[in-house]
């Protein structure tokens, strides 16, 4: 179980057979034997209890139309009716999804491969090492300035095509920035989150080793074989993991779609940020039925992720 | 069952105002007040964007506190007081009556209707500022914050009037009146463009056609009708959605802030930007961001105009110093600082004849910034605003008919 990284985890306690592993080490014993391990969390439980569920509460309250400060003492749906049937909420939900899914597919494809070529020593591969995962420092919105500055219809690219006399004025270079496919955001998720999941999947081929490849290939495999069979079977787990992380937070995030997204439709987190900052106070549980709607896709993919990555992991411990 | 959840979570629903802290500063004297606001610390939430703006609180009137009172003002940027509504909204729910994070809101229009709405201002006290008396409360552009009473629950700092800005180096003759703007958009395809509602500015413009389609605004002063609603909002989105083919990106996309609308000017890729506040045009310039051949302009017909206040939250714990701050930033002399070009250029909210003859003689003296239109000349044709109510519509209607 060493082998995998906290991240590769079976969520939702399925892992159970490897409580008892770790039960049989020593230094286990000596902590759960002395102090009970509800002690020792009780730090993040406090935090997660006081922060996260309290927050999570008063949502779900304002979401059932429960404010008294506004005089809404009698709880009930409208707002979710009212969220669930407004015009723009699918083409939102829709948009959200596709960012997620473009850049949880392309980010983790490109990371994978990224990962592979860097296992490999060959000169300049600490330098191109470092390069790739530099920009894990920049935060978001500083790369979504960058990519306004380098891909919009007046931004770098734009002027060098203008200088090189393939367009005439900045309409005519491509929309890449505040396009109904939404690129410039799900490029800038791909240059931010490759990185990432490049840096878990080397973690773990790291702990892997080259020993079950070259097995592998010594038993007659072929590269694309041992590939197939040995080594993707046990980056999986950490590869399904970093890319859930990845669609969460690209599912979710609000800044990226502001800065970077068309005016119509909004993304998820937008739309109800707009509804949590309208000036009409009344509409403030649809603002909490949108984020509540948000936290259950989340959870849904977290369940999903749960029933794809656990049997995978058990398999992955049980071929060693 | 929720309500013992609720009651749970939130300790206290049990809001009540804190009557005690602002209920005994009404009963003294304005001498008494500053003696009690001695030592205090203001927070002071307001819009964070603009440097100089920014400068000019923290660094000028900052100084002046801690000198002349022993008051520490402590600035906080946000980017729209909307979310200063918010946090004193939750403080309220959460039982927090005496104790909140906001001493003083930079605000107007629809965040003061919620702010009343909510009972979440301190309300009643402004004739005890000495410098109230240089406001003329008979102004009904001043005693109304977007057709809201103030009621004694904010306190004006500045006026602002509506104005286009375009490179007169590119647009030597822009348009003059809204028929003309609209004319000129659909003969230059892609050179202009707006913020989608409910951006400020955007919500702005679009109710410059609205009243455009209404013929003007004298019929849609009030209470919200909704037949007359109705009539000019329907010419409204015939109009605007004509000329969509017309905008930046064919309008298949808007910018979704003020601030990109600009960028987009900055960068030449459209014609024009426009703003509540037309002094934030020759900052611009100042900073190098738009070019030297920047002009600003008014239209024909008229631009909606409006006050910004200060107010108090129920909740402030600091009221005493809040209050010297607003006096502070009412007197003759503050007015004029900030309506100094290179400080601010913000309007006057007093009116001028009532301060001293010094005072008088150092606004005749201010040179305005040539990419700036004197607010004089704005005023020449001025629009009121319409209530919060027509506000929401507006938007509301936008996003479905147009913006979608």
């Amino acid at each position: 179980m060493a082998a995998y990284p906290a991240l590769a985890g079976c969520p939702l306690g399925r892992g159970k057979d490897r409580g008892h592993e770790s039960d049989k080490r020593p230094t286990a014993r000596l902590v759960t034997g002395r102090t009970h391990p509800y002690w020792l969390l009780a730090p993040a439980l406090l935090l997660l209890g006081g922060l996260f569920l309290a927050a999570l509460g008063l949502t779900l309250l304002r979401s059932f139309r429960y404010m008294p400060v506004l005089g809404l003492t009698e709880p009930d749906l409208l707002a979710y009716t009212a969220v669930l049937t407004s015009p723009g909420f699918l083409a939102s939900l829709g948009l959200s999804l596709w960012i997620g899914l473009a850049a949880t597919v392309l980010s983790a494809g490109l990371a994978l491969g990224v990962a592979l070529l860097l296992r490999h020593s060959f000169p300049g591969r600490r330098l191109i090492g470092f390069l790739v995962q530099m920009n894990l420092t920049v935060p978001h919105v500083v790369g979504a300035v960058g990519m306004l500055y380098l891909v919009s219809q007046s931004g770098v690219f734009a002027r060098l095509a203008h200088a090189g006399g393939l367009i005439d004025a900045p309409g005519q270079f491509p929309a890449l920035t505040h396009d109904p496919f939404a690129i410039g955001i799900i490029l800038l998720y791909v240059w931010k989150e490759v990185p990432f999941i490049t840096l878990i999947l080397l973690a773990n081929l790291q702990s892997v080793g080259a020993d079950h490849e070259a097995t592998a290939r010594s038993l007659g495999a072929t590269r694309c074989q041992a590939f197939r069979h040995v080594t993707l079977p046990m980056l999986r787990p950490g590869l399904l993991a970093s890319s859930a992380l990845v669609f969460a937070f690209a599912f979710g995030a609000y800044e990226i779609p502001l800065f970077l997204g068309a005016s119509s439709p909004k993304a998820l987190p937008v739309l109800a940020w707009q509804s949590y900052t309208n000036v009409d106070l009344a509409a403030r549980p649809e603002a909490a039925a949108m984020a509540v709607i948000i936290a259950l896709i989340g959870l849904a993919l977290l369940l999903t992720y749960a029933r794809l990555a656990c049997p995978l992991a058990d398999r992955g411990r049980n071929a060693r | 069952m929720l309500r013992t959840l609720a009651a749970l979570l939130l300790m206290s629903t049990t809001a009540l105002a804190d009557a005690a802290d602002g209920e005994a500063l009404k009963a003294m004297t304005w001498d008494q007040i500053v003696e009690e606001a001695r030592g205090g610390t203001v927070n002071w939430y307001m819009w964070g964007g603009a440097d100089t703006i920014n400068r000019y609180v923290s660094d000028h009137v900052g100084a002046i506190l801690q000198r002349d009172y022993g008051i520490t003002l402590n600035r906080v940027g946000v980017a729209d007081a909307v979310e200063v509504v918010n946090i004193v909204l939750t403080e309220k729910e959460a039982g927090v009556t005496d104790a909140g994070a906001v001493d003083l809101i930079w605000i107007n229009g629809e965040n003061f209707r919620s702010m009343k709405q909510g009972d979440l201002a301190f309300c009643g006290y402004t004739d005890l500022l000495p410098n109230s008396a240089l406001v003329n409360w008979d102004n009904p552009a001043i005693a109304n914050d977007f057709g809201v009473p103030v009621d004694g629950c904010e306190v004006p700092w500045n006026t602002v009037q509506f104005a286009f800005a375009h490179d007169s180096a590119v647009v030597p003759q822009p348009p003059r009146d809204m028929a003309a703007l609209l004319d000129w958009i659909k003969a230059n395809p892609g050179r202009f463009t707006y913020p989608a509602p409910p951006d400020f500015t955007g919500s702005v413009f679009v109710r410059h056609v609205f009243y455009h389609a209404a013929g003007g605004a004298d019929g849609l002063l009030g209470p919200f009708d909704q037949a007359k609603f109705d009539a000019a909002a329907a010419k409204t989105w015939a109009i605007l959605n004509e000329i969509e083919p017309f905008l930046w990106r064919e309008g298949q996309t808007y910018p979704n802030t003020v601030a990109q609308l600009n960028e987009l000017f900055a960068n030449g890729e459209v014609a024009f930007t426009f703003n509540y506040d037309p002094s934030q045009f020759g900052l611009a310039v100042q900073a190098g961001t738009y070019p030297e051949t920047t002009r600003s302009y008014g239209l024909t017909d008229g631009t909606i105009g409006n006050t910004n206040y200060t107010l108090i939250p129920f909740n402030a714990p600091n009221k005493a110093a809040a209050m010297v701050v607003q006096n502070l930033l009412l007197s003759g002399t503050e007015q004029l600082e900030k309506a100094k070009p290179d400080v601010w250029g913000a309007s006057p909210a007093i009116d001028i004849t009532r301060t001293p003859a010094e005072v008088q003689a150092g606004f005749a003296a201010l040179e305005g910034h040539p990419s700036v239109v004197p607010a004089e000349e704005l005023a020449k044709a001025a629009l009121p605003e319409l209530q919060a109510d027509w506000l929401t519509a507006i938007e509301a209607g936008w996003q479905a008919q147009v913006g979608n």
